[in-house]
């Protein structure tokens, strides 16, 4: 029957209609569902891609450091006298030192010896100290002189027919011997050659006896070297070199002094030398440490006058001694191994109790234990805070002391046999391990090995601080910086952004939703509508311009008016208001239509008496100067509390009045004119007003009284990019889509409830309160939510307006980092697949979490809101 | 058919006293020239029978005119309603009545292009003057809607809600209050143990008895119905019909209906409006048995509208 039409020529219209859609329509339907689907999925994908792509960069970050067997070395000849052993770049040559004063360089691919060279006055040698960078040294004599130089691999490159010349002729990426060192062909076909350099300085007389002990570092203005001569006399010398900047002459200073510790009574019983003696980056210190853990600090910033500055035991378990010592990259913290397998990271802190002499106190910041073996020898890497820890049982560790993991162990010697050597090379990418009669080489795959959950979101201790932080600095200016990687601040920053955002705008944003569809009418809502929203339209940059040039300036200008302004304008909006109500009835209704333009008039209102008032109030609760004032430096903690308590003195008056006067208004109102009544309500009004004000001071007098300052926490010092000013610039920006979705959720609110409610007399104020807000109470909360959303990823107000200080504070006055403005102003200078870049991409991925977890919890509101609404 | 008569109702506006006022009561039988000419513009005199004078008026309309944007939908009004009684306002769709019963309570003020003319008064009280506080006014009334529209809120607060509004805080007078409304609504008993539970849980017909015990809970000088049974059952509609009859001598009720024999069954007094004029009002029982006109026997009996 399909496609005939009995009734053809019949029929009602006098056509007939085909039973079957048309073939054109089937195919244009199919394209259309397809081009939707995909369209949809696309979408879904689009969203799902950069969410993957995010966690793609980002998940590096947490994978398993590796060390893989690289390679088996001959040592060539005992190890017998050898004391330091370091490694090129590619670890394919390690010099030797030796007690004797020879160094040997060898070939790490077959062990043989390429080159061999000697100290001056070798056999005399009798103390000696090596940089861990790996190119200066410190050497003591016997008869009380020092010799400082380099000593260290050094890099040139050489002409290719030289190296063929010399019947060598290395495939790209190898290296051979050449010379007195080792050629590498580079990638670039560039011939790179490396040889020993070892250049010594004049000695240096610095004691009368044998030295045994040395050390030397160099500071920004010369070299310093510290010295333990046999008689227990710690001698320092300071070597300063100061070009003339016009005769371009160097000019060499020498001075120094020398402690007796034996006089001093601090040598142990015995008169035995301490196993190390350490000199601090910065000269400042230097340390004495004994093998059964005691460690003395003498004070060197004076280098002419050492004096003893504290001591600690650094194995305080009786009977157990401390087996090895280095100093970290910076020679700051001291990593300390120990023969309970322990490896322990200690470094000087501003001393608590301040009775030490330079103010310091050497603390145990990291403690890592786990191999139940005695350390051997420590290796501070140069770049960065790992360690390569081996043990006597033949364990070699890498460690990352700041954030306290072990990130992988190997069996050394797979004999059992101790760890006495180990070496990093100086790019963190080989690991050199020596025992007795044999070396290997690891390739150390451990990119990021700073980066741990714990790292992420715990407290971390870096060095120098005083107790465990959470701490976002990502670069600085030294080398021996460790850039700290927390996101906590970040993500307090997020908050801190939104929340006073939301302060700001969300009131006013609601507020303005609630007047335009329960107030305003109908003819001015749909075009105030779409004005509040062509705010949305505004590009943030050139609101972050604005906040940053010319709001934020303003504000430190006006510091106490703006802050009266807070009180004044809702003072002269609700003063206005009552005045209205003394008008006679008559006037009242006829004028109806100008109290919007009454109300206006408010703002000018309150703004003035907040400049009438401004510095009255800067002069009696701030000391006159509220910059000052808030820096803790003039004034008490009265004006402060004051500035707190109002606004809860406010709610309280507020709620007292609600409770108690309405009702004894209400009743004692009947029988009176409403003139009288409008008359009463102003006298209350002014005297709330005044009760509130004068229970903020009552209240702040008290916490002041207590000796409770308010400065610290909400308050503190002023700086011109602030919270407060993204706060407001920031919830000016998130008004539109408040105010939209807010307006939507209200207008939604069907129309026969509000009849409802007018209908029993309800005032529109009233019916807003009790019926419409309720009502659309979830869809409200959803437009806070995608407000709060929007206040998360902003990102270019925050930048140009919060002054960008990753830091951890309430105060309103200072500024802040967001993840997002954090991720903008790093992401052009990480280097790519960098620790930090991948920290940015996780700094993106939280944002993405934490937007995508706002946005679906207010879609689920939403949707909930809709299907009760269908309700209704 | 629609479109027409809406075009001709335009041209009305062009000249809102028309000249050719015809008084076609005279000439009984002439139903269709009489609708005819209400359709054309003509003002007809309504029918306006002694009975409704009887009893002493609660709300007074005169010469009540009103205009949407620049469409005229209510055409000179005059018409007591009785003190004490249902009065039934009954016409085909589109003749004015809700407008009417929307305009007592002035909520056709929320919108926008609604222009009147002419006055009430309730209880001599002038509804429409210049100094009259609308919020004052709503408050001496209680309407019930066609569509049952409870609050989002528990069943005790829905009833309270003008007290609440009033800011009554005393919860006995609250509770009170409560169960005689809803008493007097007849949905006490259905309801008494879950006041606390929400209003929106309970089905169609104790809803729209919900708002007429909200309605009640006012003490309104006069109660306004708009077509309360048209979106429910036959069986709650009875309870509501039961309900009605039970608030007549205590309520004024002025109820619009679309349904003759709810009109028949529960009014004391019906007026039948056409196009926004009234056609003729008269005691019940008059308009159902001996219509003076023709076309509100046509009408009642079903043979138009």
């Amino acid at each position: 029957m399909a496609g005939e039409n009995r009734n053809a020529g019949n029929g009602f219209t006098g056509r007939r209609r085909l039973r079957k859609p048309k073939a054109t329509v089937v195919v244009a339907d199919r394209v259309a569902r397809s081009v939707i689907t995909l369209g949809g999925i696309g979408g879904i994908g689009a969203v799902s891609l950069v969410g993957l792509f995010l966690v793609y960069v980002a998940a590096p970050l947490f994978l398993p450091s590796r060390l893989d067997a690289e390679r088996a070395v001959a040592t060539g000849e005992p190890p017998a006298g050898v004391v330091h052993v370091a490694v090129d770049e590619s670890a394919t040559m390690a010099w030797a030192f030796h007690r004797d004063g020879s160094v040997l360089v060898r070939d790490l691919r077959d062990g043989r010896t390429i080159h061999r060279l000697r100290v001056p006055d070798g056999p005399s040698l009798t103390c000696w100290s090596f940089s861990l960078e790996g190119d200066r040294c410190a050497l003591g004599y016997a008869d009380g002189s020092v010799r400082l130089g380099t000593l260290g691999f050094a890099t040139e490159y050489v002409d290719a027919d030289d190296v063929r010349a010399a019947g060598r002729e290395p495939a790209i990426g190898e290296a051979v011997p050449f010379r007195r060192g080792m050629v590498e062909r580079t990638p670039e076909d560039q011939f790179r050659y490396r040889e020993i350099v070892l250049a010594l300085g004049e000695p240096l007389v610095l004691a009368a006896g044998t030295l045994v002990r040395i050390d030397q570092s160099r500071g920004p203005g010369g070299s310093l070297v510290a010295a333990l001569d046999v008689e227990g006399r710690l001698h320092v010398g300071e070597r300063r070199e100061r070009r003339n900047l016009l005769t371009g002459e160097l000019a060499t200073q020498v001075r120094g002094g020398s402690l007796d510790l034996r006089a001093a009574g601090l040598l142990p019983a015995g008169g035995i030398a301490p196993s190390h003696l350490l000199l601090t980056g910065l000269g400042d210190n230097v340390m004495l440490a004994w093998p059964d853990g005691r460690l003395l600090r003498v004070d060197t910033t004076d280098p002419a006058d050492p004096q003893p500055a504290g001591e600690v035991d650094l194995v305080p378990e009786a009977g157990r001694r401390l087996t090895a010592i280095a100093f970290q990259s910076g020679k700051a913290s001291l990593v300390t191994g120990d023969d309970l397998g322990r490896v322990r990271v200690w470094f000087r802190v501003k001393d608590p109790e301040g009775d030490s002499r330079d103010g310091t106190a050497l603390v145990l910041a990291h403690d890592l234990s786990g191999i139940p073996a005695v350390a051997t020898a420590i290796t501070p890497s140069v770049r960065t805070r790992m360690v390569a820890v081996g043990f006597a049982d033949g364990t070699a560790a890498l460690y990352h002391l700041t954030s306290e993991r072990r990130l992988v162990t190997v069996d050394a010697t797979g004999d059992g046999e101790p760890v006495e050597f180990l070496a990093l090379a100086p790019r963190d990418d080989l690991l050199y391990a020596q025992t007795g009669g044999a070396a290997r080489i690891w390739r150390i795959v451990a990119p990021h090995p700073e980066a741990s959950w714990r790292a992420l979101a715990g407290k971390i201790w870096y060095e120098g601080y005083g107790g465990p932080a959470w701490i976002w600095q990502s670069s600085a200016a030294t080398d021996s910086f460790e850039p700290k990687y927390s996101l906590m601040p970040l993500v307090f920053g997020t908050l801190k952004a939104t929340f006073y955002s939301l302060l700001f705008g969300l009131p006013l944003a609601w507020l303005a939703a609630l007047y335009t569809s329960e107030f305003l009418a109908p003819g001015a809502r749909s075009r105030v509508k779409p004005v509040i929203e062509s705010m949305a339209s505004l590009p943030s940059v050139v609101l972050g311009f604005l906040a940053a040039l010319v709001f934020a300036p303003a504000l430190e200008r006006w510091v106490p008016e703006s802050l009266t302004a807070v009180v004044t304008i809702p003072f002269a909006f609700l003063l206005g208001a009552h005045l209205w109500q003394l008008l006679p009835r008559e006037i009242m209704l006829r004028r109806s239509r100008c109290r919007l333009g009454g109300m206006v008039l408010g703002l000018p209102a309150g703004l003035w008496l907040a400049f009438a008032l401004g510095p009255t109030v800067e002069r009696t609760l701030f000391a006159g100067d509220i910059t000052a004032w808030l820096a803790g430096q003039v004034g008490e903690g009265t004006g402060g509390w004051m500035l707190l308590l109002l606004p809860l003195s406010a709610v309280a008056v507020v709620a007292a009045n609600v409770q108690i006067v309405d009702g004894w208004l209400r009743n004692s109102s009947t029988g009176r004119t409403a003139r009288e009544v409008a008359l009463l309500d102003l006298l209350r009004f002014l005297l709330s007003s005044a009760l509130a004000v004068a229970l903020a001071w009552g209240g702040a007098s008290l916490f002041a009284a207590m000796a409770l300052d308010p400065r610290g926490g909400f308050l503190d010092t002023y700086v011109q990019r602030n919270a407060l000013v993204v706060g407001m610039v920031m919830g000016f920006a998130i008004i539109p889509i408040i105010y939209t979705i807010s307006e939507d959720a209200l207008a939604a609110v069907p129309g026969h409830l509000r009849a409802a409610s007018l209908g029993a007399g309800a005032t529109p104020w009233q019916t807003a309160l009790r019926v419409v807000v309720p009502t659309a109470l979830s869809g409200l909360f959803s437009a806070m939510m995608i407000g709060l959303g929007r206040a998360v990823g902003e990102t270019m107000i925050v930048l140009m307006a919060a002054g960008n200080t990753p830091i951890m504070e309430w105060n309103v006055f200072n500024g802040f980092r967001t993840l997002s403005a954090n991720v903008a102003v790093e992401m052009p200078e990480a280097v790519q697949n960098s620790t930090h870049y991948r920290m940015l991409f996780l700094a993106a991925l939280t944002l993405f979490v934490l937007t995508f977890l706002l946005n679906t919890v207010a879609e689920a509101v939403r949707t909930r809101f809709r299907r009760k609404s269908l309700q209704l | 058919m629609r479109e027409k008569r809406d075009m001709e109702t335009q041209s009305i506006v062009t000249r809102p006293s028309p000249p050719d006022a015809v008084d076609l009561r005279r000439r009984p039988g002439s139903g269709e020239n009489r609708l005819a000419a209400i359709a054309a513009g003509a003002a007809v005199p309504a029918d306006i029978h002694a009975g409704v004078f009887a009893s002493p008026a609660v709300l007074d309309i005169e010469n009540f005119n009103l205009w949407y944007g620049q469409k005229q939908a209510l055409f000179d009004l005059t018409l007591p309603i009785p003190r004490g009684k249902v009065t039934a306002l009954i016409g085909p769709s589109g003749c004015g009545k809700s407008t009417l019963l929307r305009s007592v309570n002035r909520l056709n003020d929320l919108i926008d292009s609604v222009r009147i003319e002419g006055d009430m008064r309730l209880n001599g009280d002038s509804i429409y003057g210049r100094s009259v506080d609308v919020i004052e006014l709503r408050r001496r009334m209680g309407m019930v809607f066609q569509k049952s529209n409870p609050f989002p809120m528990s069943i005790f607060e829905n009833v309270v809600y003008p007290l609440r509004i009033d800011g009554e805080r005393n919860r006995n007078v609250l509770q009170e209050v409560c169960e005689r409304s809803l008493r007097g609504a007849a949905l006490w008993d259905e309801v008494r143990d879950r006041l606390g539970e929400s209003a929106l849980g309970l089905s169609g017909g104790q809803q729209q008895r919900l708002c007429i015990a909200r309605a009640i809970a006012a003490e309104p000088e006069v109660l306004l119905m708009d077509e309360p049974c048209s979106a429910l059952d036959p069986i709650a509609t009875a309870k509501i019909e039961e309900l009605i009859a039970a608030l007549r001598g205590e309520y004024s009720i002025l109820i619009v209906t679309h349904n003759m024999q709810q009109a028949s069954r529960v009014s004391d007094d019906t007026a039948f409006m056409y196009l926004g004029r009234l056609i003729e009002y008269g005691p019940t029982v008059e308009i159902f048995t001996r219509p003076h006109l023709r076309e509100t026997e046509d009408y009642i009996t079903g043979r138009f509208g």
